[in-house]
């Protein structure tokens, strides 16, 4: 009878919280828009499967050894760690209590080599980092996934629609207002009380309006970690949702005139400016704003490897076979940080609604700058391609080539649109620069 | 008080933010501006997109192709020369 209760208490179904349960739900419904509603599916599977794993009752797949060790070990285990911690149990509580009491002093305020040392009992006794925990410790917490994952769309992006039309910069550089408009609005909910978010939060909140998954990831990943899990589902939630947000902004501060405006004719681009764009950019990332250099860097290079058509066998792998295995690991790292302590706060709500105003700030900052552009400049501007200045390549592009298309079957917009789109990504890297270098 | 300085902070990023993005991005327009126009000087479009057609099967060496090359380099060299006075 014994062991059938020790099996009992061992089992899922009986340690199961409700947080937990939430979010497996959470997991669960993620999987679901991905499956059937084709949001993101590359990044949101991995995702929302990596959530679910990481809510698995006792499994421990997301935390740490220690964390580990303070959640199931032993007392005697426990009173070892404490005794390493520096911090004294109270003999007359229970275990349950204990467990709580060392959750709080392992993460706060507790020197380092003190937590290591804790660490150690718990390696000793048996525990192990989680398996998600090191996917994240290796593949986020170094920064790296992001970077490779960069590379990736830099070997991917052609530079020519840019290159042909550099003005369209201008457009990719306002889109950028959305970050900074929804870091204020974070700041501001925090002022009035209703939320709270420090700056580095509210920086990395920002960063969703950049509409570039791996530079949020990045971002949140140096500024925020906490609040990773939130930031990427809310990143890649909306970049799916680009053609459903997007689309009534776009008419609403435009004309059916202005819609129609057709666009010159690109001028064809020479490989030579293709191989000299890359380098010329990361010379002046190193010259005004060396913050931005691990982001645009690893841009740059995917970028030369592309152009330079010496590599072809080194691009091909970083656009495709590369960047697919950093996607599954990136993707269950973020998964990881998808547990019910941390998602299942009100600030998640939060996220989500400033993710989509930076977002909607981000596509009218870009559609207004193109009607300036257009009052001062000669050469026609069809405003439908600010829209497209957020990044989220190329999805908005087609969305301006698309809400372009109906006011005018004849008017092809998707090679202008591309250029404020490639521009886009230039432009939330170097805000994730500035920000980094301001809070880091 | 303290909510007063994390607004001015958040406003202070934000203005010096999208000053930092928009000089990048201008000081990168002017650069790409200029770096077209001197590539198109020294190697206008057309002409370039010939080149590098051509040039990439002749570096397969033979003796005929060494010649072609001689002959293309002289003309570039003399339209070049040509196109500085």
């Amino acid at each position: 009878m014994d062991k059938l209760v020790t099996l009992w208490e061992g089992s899922g179904l009986y340690n199961l919280e409700l947080g937990q349960a939430v979010m497996i739900m959470v997991g669960l419904l993620l999987l679901y828009l991905a499956i059937y509603k084709k949001f993101e599916p590359l990044l949101l599977v991995p995702i929302g499967f990596g959530g679910i794993l990481a809510n698995i009752p006792e499994a421990g797949l997301a935390i740490s050894a220690l964390d580990q060790a303070i959640e199931v070990a032993k007392p005697a285990v426990l009173q070892q760690m404490a005794a390493a911690l520096g911090a004294t149990l109270d003999p007359l509580a229970n275990a349950e209590a204990w467990r709580e009491s060392l959750k709080v002093i392992a993460h706060d305020g507790v020197a380092p080599d003190q937590v290591r040392a804790a660490r150690d009992i718990a390696v000793g006794v048996g525990y192990s980092d989680g398996m998600l925990y090191n996917f994240y410790k290796v593949a986020i917490g170094s920064g790296i996934a992001p970077l490779i994952i960069f590379m990736g769309v830099g070997a991917m992006t052609d530079f020519g629609p840019l290159l042909a039309n550099p003005r369209t910069l201008f457009l990719g550089a306002a889109a950028q207002f959305g970050i900074f408009a929804t870091l204020f609005g974070a700041v501001a909910l925090t002022s009035m009380g209703i939320m709270d978010f420090s700056l580095n939060q509210a920086a990395a909140i920002g960063i969703i309006g950049g509409a570039d998954g791996p530079t949020s990831i990045y971002v949140s990943s140096v500024l925020a970690p906490e609040l990773l899990g939130a930031i990427a589902v809310a990143a890649y939630a909306y970049m799916a949702l680009v053609p459903l947000i997007q689309p009534p902004i776009m008419r609403l501060l435009t004309t059916d005139k202005e819609r129609q405006i057709k666009m010159t004719q690109l001028r064809p681009v020479s490989k030579l400016e293709k191989i000299i764009f890359p380098l010329m950019l990361l010379i002046l990332v190193a010259l005004f704003l060396p913050d931005a250099a691990p982001l645009l860097g690893m841009f740059c290079f995917g970028n030369l490897m592309r152009e330079c058509g010496v590599v072809e066998r080194l691009s091909d792998t970083a656009q495709n076979a590369l960047i697919n295995i950093v996607t599954i690991i990136l993707g269950l790292s973020v998964g990881s940080k998808l547990m019910a302590e941390s998602f299942l706060a009100f600030e998640t709500l939060g996220i989500l609604g400033l993710g989509i105003v930076a977002f909607g700030i981000g596509t009218a900052a870009g559609v207004l700058m193109a009607k300036l552009m257009n009052l001062v400049s000669k050469m026609p501007i069809n405003p439908l391609i600010g829209a497209a200045g957020v990044s989220a390549v190329p999805m908005a592009a087609r969305v301006a080539n698309k809400v372009g298309l109906e006011s005018n079957p004849h008017n092809f917009l998707l090679m202008h649109a591309m250029g404020p789109n490639v521009a886009g990504v230039i432009g939330s890297a170097v805000a994730a620069g500035v920000m980094i270098k301001y809070l880091g | 008080m303290q909510d007063l300085e994390l607004l001015q902070e958040g406003l202070a990023l934000m203005a010096l933010g999208m000053g930092v993005v928009f000089v990048f991005l201008t000081v990168l327009v002017i650069s790409v501006t200029l770096m077209s126009k001197l590539v198109g000087r020294f190697q206008p479009a057309p002409v370039a997109v010939n080149t590098g057609n051509k040039s990439s099967p002749s570096s397969g060496s033979s003796a005929q192709n060494d010649e072609v090359m001689a002959v293309i380099s002289a003309a570039v060299h003399r339209y070049r020369s040509s196109r500085r006075r």
